[in-house]
């Protein structure tokens, strides 16, 4: 097996061979409760390597120059800076519960939620200085920008609650209910779509005054939502129906719902129109071709949750087998 | 390939949890619930090797041989309800979130909560020597606290309960007085807190743990011989703990699973040879009572403990 791979890779790289567009691509699969980050390789959909982290990380972003994969170790309460083309460990920064983290679209802060600590923290990106602190009051889980970078929405989960804070002024705008159990934030079309995991459904709130406009039916448990890279598909993941949802983005009008069992969570797209996702549950990934409903499946870590897909970076060098 | 006991509980989690968390309006305990199942499945399992392998060496070589054994019933009561039961649930949901909630208001003050890892990077990656550290570490904790519980009178009170017992079998292991488990929740906390212990990376080197404090309280006739003795704790070396003698501040053999720190604090007995069990000081409900007449004979005696303080117990 590991000789065929060998001859694979071998194929992939002689000259002239034209498959060299799709030999590259990394990928980076968060594993929360082993406490490592899964290395896998786009191409043969293979887990190359694992690299450890402190405790139990959750999520990952990239930064805004592209240059650092930022991943947040709650439990172990840093952020570890991985290079994005290879994996490699570049520095480990020292930061509160980072649960859900994500960069603002001016690339100025970065908004970190601490879920254990119900704390929403906003950093300042570029020297990683907490710019505020805003308490809530409970378990802040996903969040989500204005374009302007304004405002940042953020769910807070073990209540009913949607709470926004403008970053301009660094107050809070509102907190309002929007739903049971309130997950994954999305802005779409001026509105923020927010997940309801104790519902069927995801709910359309006004950005201004929070006000929910209406609801929109996913399926049981609506956990996350994603755009597709051209703006046109809102994806929903499931957690209680074990599904996946594509909608039309402009009109919210489902399209086809696929099944995803093992608890389907985070998402990334790959260029091949290939849709990755996490299986919470199964210690798997799913590559989820929309064409035809059906998934590949790559084995992974004890639980798989954050994921990101990196197609424009090398094949990822095979260290050690496990 | 993967984990059985992760593959288990996600099975659990998706086909019986979720879908009673979903129609209960719970849904914001789907995290709680995956790892209640976890630790239920690994408890399940650590009981489940243990009855396999103490039951038949019970019956090769008794210590006690006992016309009815009608007090080890209590027992199973206790290693059901701490190993697969409302323990781990009330463990994960207290003892996890506060402990990721004073270690993020450490790192706040600038002061990150320290880890092996953090003090030898090299052990970062290397899980199985970091786990082996990391229980050596614990095991001197528990140690520690085990010994303290024997010398202050309120806490050998609500202690006494785990002594009582005159019929000890490897289900003895988990009898405690809830207050006193609470006790080493906390003491175990506060440790974890300063060595940074990973909660869930380790479960299998967990159930082994477990597994030999279990067997150190079976009634066998078992010793590892006399180096083996010295490395590990058999169930010779704990009875000795048990023994009559052994109860209150005079006791000897504190340890859980390595002996060393009896050795190296000279409280080791090794001489000792398969003595009778129980604590002649407490009353009777202690040692025969039912799960709640136990406890609350222990918070009879732990209340009595702050009254009188010149009568000294044990023998
Ligand atoms: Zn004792
Ligand atoms: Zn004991």
């Amino acid at each position: 097996m590991r000789r065929l791979c060998l001859l694979l890779s071998l194929c992939f790289t002689l000259p002239g061979f034209t498959a060299r567009a799709n030999a590259g691509g990394i990928a980076f699969v968060i594993d929360s409760a082993g406490a490592a980050v899964s290395v896998i390789d786009m191409a043969t959909q293979k887990e190359v390597r694992r690299i450890p982290t402190l405790r139990e990380p959750h999520h990952l972003i990239l930064s805004p120059d592209g240059r650092s994969l930022l991943v947040g170790d709650t439990t172990g309460n840093q952020i570890m800076f991985l290079d994005p083309n290879t994996g490699e460990v570049k520095q480990r920064v020292p930061v509160t519960d980072p649960y859900q983290l994500a960069f603002s679209p001016n690339g100025k802060f970065l908004t970190v939620n601490g879920l254990a600590r119900n704390q929403v923290d906003v950093y300042d990106a570029a020297t990683m200085k907490l710019v505020k602190r805003f308490p809530v009051v409970a378990t802040p889980s996903h969040l989500a920008y204005s374009p302007d970078s304004s405002i940042v929405f953020v769910s807070l989960q073990d209540s009913d609650k949607l709470a926004a804070f403008d970053l301009r002024t660094m107050t809070p705008k509102w907190t309002v209910p929007v739903g049971k159990t309130p997950a994954g934030v999305l802005w779409l079309n001026g509105k923020v779509l927010v997940a309801d995991m104790g519902t069927d459904y995801i709910a359309v709130v006004d950005p201004e005054t929070g006000k929910v406009l209406e609801h929109v039916e996913t399926g049981k448990g609506a956990h996350n939502l994603f755009l597709s890279p051209d703006r046109k598909i809102l994806w929903v993941n499931n957690r209680a129906g074990g599904t996946t949802v594509s909608m039309d983005a402009a009109t919210l009008k489902p399209i086809r719902t696929y099944a995803i069992p093992g608890g389907p969570d985070d998402m990334d797209f790959a260029p091949n129109g290939k849709i990755w996702i996490t299986r919470r549950w199964a210690e798997k990934v799913a590559v989820l071709d929309p064409a035809t409903g059906t998934f590949e499946t790559i084995e992974v870590g004890r639980s798989p949750h954050g994921l990101f897909l990196n197609p424009k970076g090398p094949a990822p060098a095979v260290v050690s087998s496990r | 390939m993967g984990d059985p006991f992760d593959l288990a509980a996600g099975w659990l989690q998706e086909n019986l949890l979720i879908p009673a968390l979903y129609q209960f309006g719970l849904m914001n305990w789907e995290d709680v619930s995956y790892n209640w199942a976890l630790f239920a499945l690994y408890g399940a399992a650590q009981v489940a090797v243990t009855f396999a392998v103490c039951l038949p060496l019970e019956h090769w070589r008794p210590v006690e041989r006992w016309p009815d054994s009608k007090a080890v019933g209590v027992d199973v009561l206790y290693t059901v309800l701490s190993r697969v039961g409302i323990l781990p649930l009330v463990t994960y949901v207290l003892f996890y979130r506060a402990q990721v909630s004073v270690s993020g208001w450490m790192t706040d003050q600038g002061w990150v909560p320290p880890t092996l890892e953090g003090l030898f990077p090299a052990l970062l990656g290397q899980q199985v020597l970091t786990f082996v550290l990391y229980a050596v570490i614990l095991d001197f904790s528990d140690f520690l606290r085990h010994f303290l519980s024997h010398q202050f009178r309120w806490w050998w009170a609500l202690h006494s309960l785990h002594h009582a017992q005159r019929q000890m079998t490897f289900w003895s292991d988990d009898r405690n007085h809830v207050l006193d488990d609470l006790i080493a929740f906390v003491w175990f906390g506060v440790i974890a807190l300063l060595i940074g212990v990973p909660p869930l990376q380790f479960p299998l080197l967990v159930l082994m743990l477990r597994f030999l404090e279990s067997l150190s309280h079976a009634n066998v006739r078992l010793s590892f011989g006399w180096l083996g003795d010295r490395l590990l704790i058999s169930p010779r070396f704990h009875r000795a703990h048990h023994g009559v003698l052994g109860a209150g501040d005079r006791s000897c053999n504190y340890g859980s699973v390595l002996p060393w720190w009896d050795m190296l604090f000279r409280t080791a007995d090794f001489s000792r040879d398969y003595v009778p069990t129980g604590d002649p000081s407490g009353e009777e409900a202690l040692a025969t009572g039912t799960w709640t007449q136990q406890q609350m004979a222990g918070l009879r005696r732990f209340a009595r403990a702050f009254g009188r303080s010149h009568v000294r117990y044990g023998a």
